[in-house]
């Protein structure tokens, strides 16, 4: 299984090097900067920025590509939504859709061969847009007599507003990819417990929801292994994890959840067991092994990341 | 019929060079089998057994249960039926509210009626051990031993033809590990369905066995009789396996005692009958 949230991908460059700390807080500084940010340009001039650092960070791009096919369908959809629905600024072509009996015929058609080599496992979200532009496309066709012609009309401010929503998803998935990509798990955590720390005053156990979340995070993998484990033994007394009804999921997933509790808790029993053998107590001070220590870089950084933010405000009002 | 290999190799990750199981040949019979299946953490013997019930499809080779091609077979639900396989700690796939309903789930994804298989459920749970009065209690609150003779009595009550047990030893007290071996005896010589246990324990295997398959990096080193393997000196150091108790006691009375019984006794009563004969 593949798993992107905190998969870190060990590279020698400056990206890397830097303190996690600083890392987490120009991640949000960049972020404030997309939502106060209110022109498609300025938009696609941030996105430039974060493409130059996932550049020089040394990642292959095929990673921030893989981590926005998830959100593929949001994407799509917030795009077609705002072209379909925004109605302001002036139009900038139409689209005439002419309803006839041959196209709709042919829409049954292609909607029928789409069903069938689906059977044949030829899917997923790409064929599926690329099936319903097609039959947009028969539609602009001049085929048979049309009964009923509609207009779409396509607006200058829905394209733009849709672009830069398009923009900001992409820019805020690539920027924290970046953030969890260059960054262990164990060090992204310590930063953040270093950044939560003056919550403590506000009795924020912050010591323990590090301490839990760093458990957490060592125990996905585990946590996988025992859920193929389980599936393998349900699967050999006649689970069929692939298909089935609705009752017949419902039980498959009580099969499986039901173990994961169980198994989940005596871990959780041991690994309390183990770490108070070890003198944990919830709490109380610990002394940290990786002190995190800002360099001239990291200061340079954070300076850099400011001024951005002052400069968007700037040339945006 | 039993379960057929040709040439099976499996990779979990095609683009590593390192293969899980590697050029695996086997036959094995449906009937009058206990097969033991030894070899050390990481050798394949996980994987070469979950071949056998379709968990994993092989890379290339041909896996044959009853005679059909596994990769070909329509509905691999009919293979896993055939073969029933326990995992280790198999008191973790438990999930339902009463013993009962829980060795009857299996049956039913087969598509047994529920009356046959509560009945099914009965005589399995008394074959395996446990009282008719633990059928309505809930699983979760039997013991670690009695809650696994459930998990196996949940395999038992499919009918497989064949019974695979990945290390199902592991974990109790010497006690309960005899108790268990013992167990697959009897069902073994009630039934005569071939068994197929996966052990680290060479006695396991000296006592109960009537072929050893010996599994080392991918690769099937071993196949044959007990005996072959234990007294073939040089073979036992390449696998890097142990000896078993019998055999080292009665290699310790020839060298200490000066005596010359057969070392070949794979059981208490072997070698008791050995010594009795020398005096
Ligand atoms: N789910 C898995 N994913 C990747 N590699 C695996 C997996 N299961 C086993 N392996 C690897 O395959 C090899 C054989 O493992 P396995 O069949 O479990 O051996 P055994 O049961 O003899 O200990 C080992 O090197 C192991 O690391
Ligand atoms: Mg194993």
């Amino acid at each position: 299984m593949n798993v992107i949230v905190g998969r870190y991908i060990n590279r020698n460059s400056w990206v890397h090097r830097l303190d996690p700390r600083m890392k987490i807080l120009s991640l949000i500084i960049l972020m404030i900067g997309t939502f106060m940010t209110s022109t498609l340009i300025n938009m696609l001039w941030i996105l430039a920025g974060v493409f130059l650092l996932i550049l020089t960070s040394k990642i292959s791009l095929l990673n921030f590509i893989k981590s926005l096919v998830p959100l593929l369908f949001l994407m799509t959809f917030t795009f077609v939504f705002q072209v379909l629905f925004n109605k302001q600024g002036p139009i900038i072509s139409t689209l005439t859709l002419n309803l006839s009996f041959i196209t709709i015929l042919l829409n049954v058609v292609v909607i029928i061969g789409y069903q069938i080599l689906k059977r044949f496992r030829i899917r997923g979200f790409f064929w599926f847009l690329l099936t319903f532009a097609f039959i947009i496309y028969l539609y602009t066709l001049n085929l048979g007599t049309p009964f009923k012609i509609i207009n779409l009309n396509l607006y200058r401010d829905g394209l733009t507003f849709g672009l830069f929503l398009l923009v900001r998803i992409i820019i805020l998935v690539s920027a924290s990819s970046l953030l969890t990509l260059t960054t262990k798990p164990a060090d992204l955590n310590n930063g953040l417990e270093r950044l939560m720390k003056p919550l403590k005053v506000l009795k924020v156990p912050v010591d323990e929801m590090s301490m839990m979340i760093s458990i957490a995070l060592r125990f996905i993998p585990t946590l996988l292994d025992e859920v193929n484990k389980i599936m393998k033994a349900q699967a050999s007394r006649g689970v069929d994890f692939a298909s089935g009804n609705i009752k017949k999921k419902v039980v498959q997933i009580v099969s499986l959840l039901v173990p994961m509790f169980v198994i989940s808790f005596k871990r959780a029993d041991d690994l309390s067991n183990a770490m108070e053998a070890r003198g944990y107590f919830p709490g109380m001070e610990r002394s940290k092994f990786g002190i995190l220590k800002f360099r001239f870089s990291d200061y340079l950084t954070i300076l850099f990341s400011i001024s951005f933010l002052v400069g968007i405000v700037y040339f945006d009002l | 019929m039993g379960i057929e290999f040709e040439n099976v190799n499996y990779k979990y990750d095609k683009r590593n060079a390192k293969y899980a199981i590697k050029n695996i040949d086997l036959k094995i019979d449906s009937l009058n089998e206990f097969i033991c299946l030894v070899g050390h953490t990481g050798s394949g013997k996980s994987t070469l057994i979950q071949h056998m019930n379709g968990l994993i499809l092989a890379n290339s080779g041909i896996v044959k249960v009853s005679g059909s091609d596994v990769k070909k077979t329509r509905n691999i639900n009919s293979v896993r039926r055939k073969v029933g396989m326990v995992f280790q700690f198999p008191e973790y796939q438990l999930f339902e509210e009463t013993v009962e309903k829980d060795i009857i789930f299996g049956p039913t994804n087969f598509g047994v009626s529920k009356k046959e298989a509560i009945l099914k459920a009965k005589e399995v749970a008394k074959l395996v051990g446990l009282e008719q009065t633990i059928l309505e209690k809930s699983p979760f609150n039997l013991s670690g031993g009695e809650m696994r003779r459930v998990a196996i009595a949940g395999v038992l009550a499919m009918e497989p033809d064949i019974l695979i047990l990945d290390e199902p030893t592991v974990g109790l007290d010497p006690k309960g590990q005899r108790e268990m071996m013992e167990l697959f005896k009897k069902i073994h010589q009630t039934t005569k369905k071939t068994i197929i246990v996966v052990t680290h324990d060479m006695d396991v295997v000296s006592e109960y066995s009537t072929r050893v398959i010996v599994m080392k990096e991918a690769e099937k080193k071993f196949d044959g009789l007990a005996r072959d393997l234990f007294l073939d000196q040089k073979l036992l150091e390449e696998l890097n396996l142990k000896k078993p108790t019998y055999i080292k006691i009665a290699e310790k009375i020839n060298k200490k005692l000066n005596r010359n019984y057969q070392i070949g006794c794979l059981s208490l009563a072997e070698l008791i009958k050995e010594i009795v004969k020398g005096e």
